[in-house]
C-alpha cells in the first residue's frame, strides 16, 4: 500500500496497518478495509500536522497518540467481551460460537427453560466450587493447627484425632501432617484463583446471552 | 473477592465515564457540520491538547453508524488519501436534542452538589453508636 508517506516514515506506518489488519481478522473484508483506510487518513493528516521536526520521531509520536491497534478496534466486538480485557479473545469466541448456535435458534419457550436450566446449573457449580475451596483452606488450617499442638501436647484431642504413623518419630510424624494440611489449603488457595479466571468467564458467557437475548427481542419488535 | 462478584474496578468506571461524554462530544461536533476523524479528534481535544487516545473514537464512530445516528462518505482530499467525513442523519440530530438536554441536567447536579454547603456538624460532639467500616477489598 503506497501511504503517501516515504522511508522509513512509510515503513513504520506499514507495520502499524499490518498489525491493524491482524486484529481484525474474522471481520467482514469490506468493514477491515474500510477502517484500515480511515486510520491511514488518519495517521496521514495527524503526521501533516506534528510540529515534530524529525519525521521518525514525529511518527511515533502521531501512533502514540493514535494508541495501540487494540484500541481502534475494540468496540467492534461484542461490547461485553471488551470489558474482559483483549487478549483472551479466541477461547471466547469459540465458547460464543457454540452458544450461538444453542440459543441464537429461535426455541421459543423450550429454549427459554433450557436456558434458564443451564443457568442454574452453573450457578450451583460456582456455589460448589466455591464452598470446596473455602472447606479445603479451613480443613488445611485446622489440621495443620491440631497438629501442630499435638506435637507440643501429644495426647491433644487424642481419642478423636488418630493419626497413623508414618514414621516412628512422632514430632517428624506430625510435621508432615502439618505440610501435608499446609497443602491441601494452599490446593484450596489455587482453587480461589482458579475462580477468579472462571468467573471472568462465566460472567462473558452470561452477558453474551443476555446480549443476545435482547438483540433478538429488538429484532422480532423491528419486524413486528 | 468483591472485586469478582462485583464485577467493576475504577478502570471499568472511568471507561463508562468517558465512552458517554464522548460519545455526546462526538454528536454535539456533528451537529456543528461535518467532520472527518482527525479534524474530530483536534476539536474535541482543543487547544489545550487534552490527553486523548484518539483511535478510541474510531469505534464509537461505527458504533454510532451502526445505530443510524451518522451516516458517512468518502470524499477526495486536496492532499493526501481520501477522507472519510461523517454527518448526522435526523435521528441523529433529535438524538443530540435529547442527549444534551440530559448532560446538562446531570452537570447542574454534580455543580449543585458542590456549591452545597458542607452538611451539619453539631452531631459531631454526640455519642457515636455505630460505625461502619468501610472496606476496601480492591
Amino acid at each position: 500500500m503506497t501511504n503517501g508517506l516515504s522511508g522509513p516514515v512509510a515503513q513504520i506506518v506499514d507495520n502499524y496497518l499490518a498489525r491493524l489488519r491482524k486484529g481484525l481478522k474474522g471481520f467482514p473484508t469490506q468493514d477491515q478495509e474500510e477502517l484500515v483506510k480511515e486510520i491511514h487518513s488518519h495517521i496521514y493528516e495527524s503526521f501533516q500536522n506534528d510540529p515534530t521536526t524529525n519525521e521518525v520521531e514525529r511518527i511515533l509520536n502521531v501512533l502514540d497518540k493514535l494508541g495501540e491497534p487494540g484500541v481502534v478496534i475494540s468496540t467492534r466486538m461484542p461490547s461485553a467481551m471488551v470489558k474482559l480485557g483483549k487478549k483472551k479473545k479466541l477461547p471466547f469466541y469459540i465458547l460464543a460460537g457454540f452458544l450461538i448456535t444453542i440459543f441464537g435458534l429461535p426455541l421459543g419457550l423450550g429454549g427459554l427453560s433450557l436456558a434458564l436450566g443451564i443457568i442454574i446449573t452453573v450457578l450451583a457449580l460456582i456455589l460448589t466450587f466455591y464452598v470446596g475451596a473455602f472447606s479445603l483452606i479451613l480443613g488445611g488450617w485446622l489440621s495443620a493447627l491440631v497438629m501442630a499442638v499435638r506435637i507440643f501436647s501429644p495426647g491433644f484431642l487424642h481419642p478423636w484425632v488418630n493419626s497413623y504413623a508414618i514414621v516412628s518419630n512422632p514430632t517428624l510424624n506430625s510435621l508432615i501432617y502439618i505440610l501435608g494440611s499446609l497443602l491441601v489449603a494452599a490446593m484450596g488457595l489455587g482453587f480461589l484463583w482458579l475462580g477468579t479466571r472462571m468467573m471472568r468467564g462465566v460472567r462473558f458467557v452470561f452477558r453474551f446471552l443476555f446480549e443476545k437475548i435482547k438483540n433478538s427481542r429488538k429484532r422480532v419488535r423491528e419486524s413486528a | 473477592m468483591y472485586y469478582i462478584v462485583l464485577g467493576y474496578n475504577m478502570e471499568n468506571k472511568i471507561t463508562q465515564l468517558r465512552k458517554g461524554i464522548l460519545e455526546l462530544a462526538i454528536l454535539g461536533c456533528l451537529n456543528r457540520g461535518r467532520h472527518y476523524g482527525y479534524s474530530l479528534v483536534k476539536t474535541i481535544s482543543g487547544e489545550k491538547n487534552i490527553d486523548l487516545t484518539e483511535g478510541t473514537i474510531y469505534p464509537i464512530l461505527s458504533r454510532l453508524a451502526k445505530e443510524g445516528l451518522i451516516q458517512s462518505e468518502w470524499m477526495e482530499s486536496s492532499q493526501g488519501p481520501p477522507r472519510k467525513y461523517y454527518t448526522l442523519t435526523l435521528k441523529g440530530e433529535e438524538a443530540y436534542r435529547l442527549l444534551e438536554e440530559e448532560f446538562q441536567k446531570l452537570a447542574s447536579i454534580i455543580a449543585n452538589v458542590q456549591k452545597a454547603p458542607k452538611p451539619d456538624t453539631q452531631g459531631i460532639g454526640l455519642n457515636v453508636l455505630s460505625i461502619k467500616k468501610e472496606m476496601n477489598h480492591d
